[in-house]
């Protein structure tokens, strides 16, 4: 099913904002995700309605299951 | 005289996707919302890069979509 990584980064509001990745390569590699995520943060060419990012919040693989039910 | 004005950035990364029936390769887009209208292709690069690591697909292209207001001044 499909899965998708989702970086999450906090603002300057603290709030936390979303970054989708999808199909990543799995096992993920920490150190790899640390370092994208490092340079997002550097790079700052992404906006939030709270701000610039600041800090990374965590990361996370999301798997989405389908089933379909029988009408 | 009608001027433009620069409203908003996104960032666009063009993965492949396997190949259709011709042998060509099937294009998808990722696109990534606010983006800063004064980021540089440097930055952009970088982080299209960053993000293109972490995922299967082999990256084809980095594009940015600007859309700019136009208007009487």
């Amino acid at each position: 099913m499909a899965k998708k990584l989702e970086l999450k980064f906090l603002n300057e509001e603290n709030r936390t904002v979303t970054i989708s990745v999808d199909q990543p390569i799995e096992p993920v590699d920490a150190v790899a995700v640390n370092a994208a995520m490092d340079e997002i943060i550097t790079q700052g060419c992404f906006f939030s309605s709270g701000g610039n990012l600041i800090s990374k919040k965590e990361a996370r693989i999301v798997e989405r299951n389908v089933f379909d039910v029988q009408l | 005289m009608a001027v433009s004005n620069l409203i908003s950035s996104q960032l666009q990364l063009v993965f492949e996707d396997g190949l259709d029936d011709s042998g060509r390769p099937v294009l998808r887009n990722k696109n990534f919302n606010n983006v800063k209208t004064d980021a540089t292709p440097d930055q952009l690069h970088a982080v299209a890069t960053a993000i293109s690591g972490l995922q299967q697909r082999p990256l084809h292209g980095v594009e940015r979509n600007d859309a700019s207001e136009l208007f009487e001044s």
